[in-house]
């Protein structure tokens, strides 16, 4: 560090405060955690606990203050760009919107450690207010986690030299104490600096919303687990399991959710071309998931049952240590190029796994230590009972989270070989999607049946023999009425092989019969119906997720058919070129790429999709419009978003996959504009041009001559072109050019437009596609076009209604005024008083023009628009009114009338940039999936309220 | 013996069996002789070979891009990329390929680009200079 240097423009009172709140913040979760432990310890002697206890519940609210103020902090930095902090420097920029600002605190590592206490701070609060008999066990845990995460904070050094262990990674530091630079030297740094922002791919809606839920999700795993470990530690093996079980039910719809708004991002905004792709940190937070519903599971049966109490303490446990071991994953860098989203590293792995095995021994220890004092019936479960096969549901559930959790694990298992054997090659999964699914089909099997019979099943069945009868026959009705629909499933996509039919089998099979179970058993009562309703939206999500992942078509078919390759080669060929106006197959459609618009950074594209019948006629139509954000500069695309088109029963999705490099980068632009080789002309309306053009044919010393021919037909003002929005005061120029080559028996016209507005030009060059051909008019053309005002030697006159005079050889007559002006030349404004003078021009010959000068009042300034009769030289210029005598001043001018000429350059090898590479996918019911899925949420969350108004109404 | 042990029994012996199973799934990254050679489906990661020629040209097939890596043992190889050329790429050093010999070109079918940490030089904090 440079010493001696007195810094100016930095703001450190945010930084001084916010570090001593990270610091306090630690401090009081270790207080409160200690207050905690002894109120649990001491629960014997009430005075004692109870004091405790107040001070558990001071620190942690001294705790919660303290972590707001470094949230608050954090933001206040961020919104006032103070780039002097790292962190605000790594994830703001001077462009950011005021809407992204959440996005920018939660991308980065700290900023997601903060949001995750956060949400255990709320629920923290909760807990202290409802937990009662065990706020002080469960409160002792959430601290002592608060602990842990807030330790990652700190960003101290522990011990000296190249031994110092760094503890945390501090949010509040300033970007000179993270590192030493020459920059540093400069006392006023800070007004040097920039910041670098987030990425363009997280600048949207779903990354507002998609880490709070989720960290909500992971916060509140935190809360069964600590019911769990208050159990065991306090003994009361049953008491604990009727307050954790809503708890766990909102945390398994709230992760639920939170991963399902991930799948969402990925398929609608992001370009990953689906919902699920196993990747390994999507893996890793759907893992924990399965280990909670399954704990959600065999508490339910505990609490009915009394077996089960030992899996349920398991599973809970499991599912806050796997949260802590997927955090672990995704932010260790241990991942490396085996995931597209994990985090980078940031020399947290060691605290992490001591977080990991800290939990562990902890879980593990009590566990051994009470196992012999939970109670577990010495009577097993019969095989007719409801949670005998609720329990192998459970067990079937562990069994998918342990093999997705081994395989996503590969890449730790290789570090730790390497670690014994450097030169150890680590292995990987070659093709991690079908890898999964082929075991997570028959997991899908199994829970879809499972979810559905056990629902006719009885708790505590002893004599089962007796409802034989009606298990049957519901059972019965559900696997006829699942093989019909199972048959129709068939009919509508291809279900290429038995293990597919199987499974389709299995969700229809679970939806019927949970339907059933609804009408008959519940008698449509859906408050107690959670369980039900979520079962069917698990069936409906194994339907919809045949439905959408085996019959996705990719209808952007190539036509161009490689040699050699495999057919899942080939499928991998999902994109098609589409050249403006050109229509192209796709599927059913007809798909044509129409204009694009350009907001800013996002340019969308117009894509027309047409459905046409029989007879050509088309029967339906819509535009797509996927689009691209370039970065700020325009040399590159940051993001291409997709844009679908939504059926209820199909969605067709697109996105662009690629550019001309013209319209990527603006330097291609101007370099492949400045490299072509133009030849200038300057032609009479009416004259003929032509040229031997050589082209060079592909490889260089080959050589093709075309006779090219040029001929400038009209010359005109006032042009307009689709790309050109006139505005008052413009000279705009167009002129229409005949194009011929000799390669091509056929006329092209070029139409190109000039614009002068203001001081800056504004060229349309027009470009002839089937010729490679670019034609633009030159600046000279003004010249050629328009006379300048200096040049012209204007008279003045004083004109009456009526008056004839000669002027230049012409006779001219002041007809009279016009108050109701219209002319193209004049846009009315509010305010605006405009007279002209209506003139009539003769010539010798008897040919007769009219010319309209304008004058007007507008904001109390006189201004003037002039008038030219172009063939007769005449300048018109209608100056002021005398209002008393109604004369009118008049300018005219005479100069000998040119021929029409224009100034224009032409071309060759000028490549079309008009088109866009698309990739375009039908995903058929991917709304079975959503709906199934949202279902299943919605159930949870059924139960939960089913749940705490059981506890209240007991509690009453 | 409890009904509940044996299931769990029999899951943890298909568990096994499962993952002995999967080591089908598995491989080593190769190096280019290996994927020559055998001709298989493989990994193989390299460095992008930034003096060659890369290429792609969607007006030609927009699921064609041609490039060139370079594995640790210093072969040479050109790629076949059947996708359209992932963004950034120029700015990749290590990628990650999925895919098979076939002929002359290794013809993948997937990609993963390792690109430079960001926050290397001191420029990227500054703002830039007008003019």
């Amino acid at each position: 560090m440079i010493d001696g240097i007195q810094y100016v423009g930095e703001h450190l009172w945010p930084g001084q405060i916010g570090r001593a709140a990270i610091f306090i913040s630690f401090c009081a979760a270790i207080l409160s955690g200690f207050a905690y432990f002894f109120a649990t310890q001491q629960r014997e002697d009430k005075t004692a606990s109870n004091s405790w206890r107040k001070l558990g519940r001071l620190s942690f609210g001294v705790h919660g203050l303290a972590t707001f103020l470094v949230i608050g902090l954090i933001f206040y930095i961020m919104v006032n760009n103070y780039y002097e902090y790292q962190y605000v420097q790594a994830h703001v920029d001077d462009d950011l919107q005021f809407r992204y600002i959440f996005s920018a605190f939660w991308e980065g590592q700290e900023g997601s450690f903060l949001l995750w206490m956060f949400w255990h701070v709320v629920l923290g609060g909760l807990l202290i207010s409802s937990a009662k008999q065990f706020e002080s066990p469960v409160m002792a845990v959430v601290s002592s986690v608060q602990v842990i995460i807030g330790s990652m904070l700190l960003g101290v050094y522990i011990g000296f030299g190249p031994e110092a262990f760094k503890v945390g990674s501090n949010p509040m530091l300033l970007l000179r104490d993270t590192m030493d630079i020459p920059l540093f030297a400069n006392a006023d740094y800070v007004t040097l600096l920039e910041g670098t922002g987030i990425s363009p791919l997280l600048q949207n809606w779903w990354m507002t919303v998609h880490p709070p839920t989720l960290f909500l999700g992971f916060a509140s795993t935190v809360v069964p687990f600590a019911f769990a470990i208050a159990g065991l530690w306090t003994k009361e093996h049953r008491a604990w399991l009727k307050p954790a079980l809503p708890w766990a039910l909102f945390s398994g719809a709230i992760l639920g959710t939170g991963i399902l708004m991930g799948g969402a991002w990925a398929y609608e905004a992001l370009s990953f071309g689906g919902y699920w792709a196993w990747d390994p940190v999507e893996n890793m937070s759907l893992v924990p998931w399965l280990t909670l519903v399954a704990g959600v599971h065999t508490n339910l049966i505990a609490r009915t049952t009394d077996h089960s109490i030992r899996s349920t303490y398991v599973f809970y446990a499991l599912t806050f240590i796997l949260i802590v071991y997927s955090t672990f994953l995704t932010r260790s860098g241990v991942l490396g190029e085996t995931s597209v989203h994990a985090f980078t590293e940031m020399g947290l792995e060691w605290q992490l796994v001591t977080f990991i095995l800290l939990y562990l021994l902890m879980f593990g220890g009590l566990f051994i230590s009470r196992l012999n004092s939970i109670p577990a019936p010495k009577k097993e479960e019969s095989t007719g009972s409801k949670e005998f096969w609720m329990f192998i549901g459970s067990l079937v559930l562990l069994f998918s989270a342990f093999l997705i959790s081994v395989s996503t694990s590969l890449p730790v298992y290789n570090k730790i070989q390497e670690f014994f054997d450097p030169g150890y090659v680590g292995s990987v999964i070659t093709d991690p999607i079908p890898h999964y699914n082929k075991y997570q089909l028959w997991i899908a099997v199994f829970i879809g049946l499972l979810s559905g019979f056990s629902q006719f099943l009885r708790f505590r069945e002893i004599n089962f023999s007796n409802h034989l009868r009606p298990f049957l026959i519901h059972t019965g009705i559900g696997l006829a009425l699942a093989v019909a629909l199972t048959y129709l499933s068939t009919t509508m996509i291809s279900l290429q092989a038995w293990q597919y039919k199987l499974m389709m089998f299995s969700g229809w099979f679970a939806v019927v019969t949970n339907v059933d179970h609804i009408i008959s058993f519940l008698r449509g009562n859906l408050k107690a119906g959670g369980s039900a309703i979520a079962h069917i939206g698990f069936g409906l999500m194994l339907v919809g997720i045949l439905f959408s992942g085996l019959n996705q078509e990719v209808i952007s078919r190539n036509p161009f058919i490689m040699d050699g390759l495999t057919e899942d080669e080939e499928a991998k060929r999902n994109s098609v070129l589409l050249i403006k106006d050109s229509p192209v197959p796709m599927g059913t459609y007809e798909v044509t790429l129409n204009n694009d618009t350009i907001d800013y950074l996002t340019r969308t594209y117009n894509v027309n999709f047409a459905r046409k019948g029989e007879n050509g006629e088309t029967i339906e139509e819509f535009q797509l419009t996927p689009n691209i954000l370039y970065n700020k500069d325009f040399t590159k695309v940051a993001a291409a978003n997709p844009s679908t088109r939504q059926y209820w029963n199909r969605d067709i999705f697109t996105h662009i996959v690629a550019l001309p490099p013209e319209e990527t980068d603006i330097n291609e632009k101007k370099a492949k504009e400045d490299s072509l080789q133009y030849r200038p002309f300057i032609l009479d309306v009416g004259e003929l041009y032509s040229y031997a053009d050589t082209v060079p044919i592909s490889r260089a010393d080959t050589f093709r001559v075309q006779q090219m021919e040029i001929q400038l037909l009209e010359v005109f003002r006032d042009a307009t072109h689709p790309d050109y929005i006139a505005e008052q005061g413009d000279l705009a120029v167009g002129a229409k050019i005949r194009v011929r080559s000799s390669e091509l028996d056929e006329d092209f016209i070029a139409d190109p437009v000039l614009v002068l507005r203001g001081e800056v030009l504004y060229n349309f060059p027009a470009q002839i596609n089937p010729l490679n051909t670019r034609v633009k008019l030159n600046e000279e053309i003004f010249n050629l076009v328009y006379t300048a005002e200096t040049e012209l030697g204007y008279q003045e006159f004083e004109l009456a209604q009526g008056t004839e005079f000669e002027f230049a050889g012409y006779k001219v007559q002041f007809a009279g005024f016009n108050k109701n002006v219209t002319l193209p030349t004049y846009e009315p404004q509010d305010g605006d008083i405009a007279v002209s003078a209506m003139f009539q021009v003769e010539n010798a010959e008897g040919q007769v023009r009219a010319g309209q000068p304008v004058f007007l009042i507008r904001n109390s300034q006189p201004l003037n628009l002039k008038d030219e009769i172009t063939d007769f030289g005449l300048h018109l210029r209608f100056v002021s009114l005398d209002p008393e005598s109604e004369k009118a001043r008049i300018f005219l001018a005479y100069q000998e009338p040119r021929k029409p000429q224009a100034a224009f350059s032409v071309a060759t090898r000028s490549f079309r940039t008009d088109w866009i590479a698309l990739q375009a996918i039908e995903f058929p019911g991917i709304n079975y999936f959503w709906i199934g899925a949202s279902l299943m949420m919605f159930g949870l969350t059924i139960s939960m309220y089913h749940r705490i108004r059981q506890k209240r109404a007991v509690a009453s | 013996m409890k009904k509940v042990y044996i299931i769990a029994g029999i899951m943890i012996a298909l568990a096994v069996s499962l993952f002995v199973m999967a080591q089908d799934d598995l491989s080593t990254y190769s190096n280019i002789s290996e994927a020559i050679s055998t001709g298989d489906r493989v990994k193989i990661a390299g460095q992008l070979a930034k003096d060659m020629e890369m290429l792609y040209d969607p007006v030609q097939d927009p699921n064609l891009f041609t490039f060139y890596i370079r594995d640790n043992e210093g072969t040479t190889q050109k790629v076949v990329l059947l996708q359209p050329k992932p963004q950034d790429f120029e700015l990749s050093e290590q990628v990650v390929l999925t895919g098979r010999m076939q002929e002359d070109a290794f013809v993948a079918t997937d990609v993963l680009m390792k690109c430079p940490s960001k926050y290397k030089d001191e420029e990227i904090y500054l703002k830039e200079q007008q003019g």
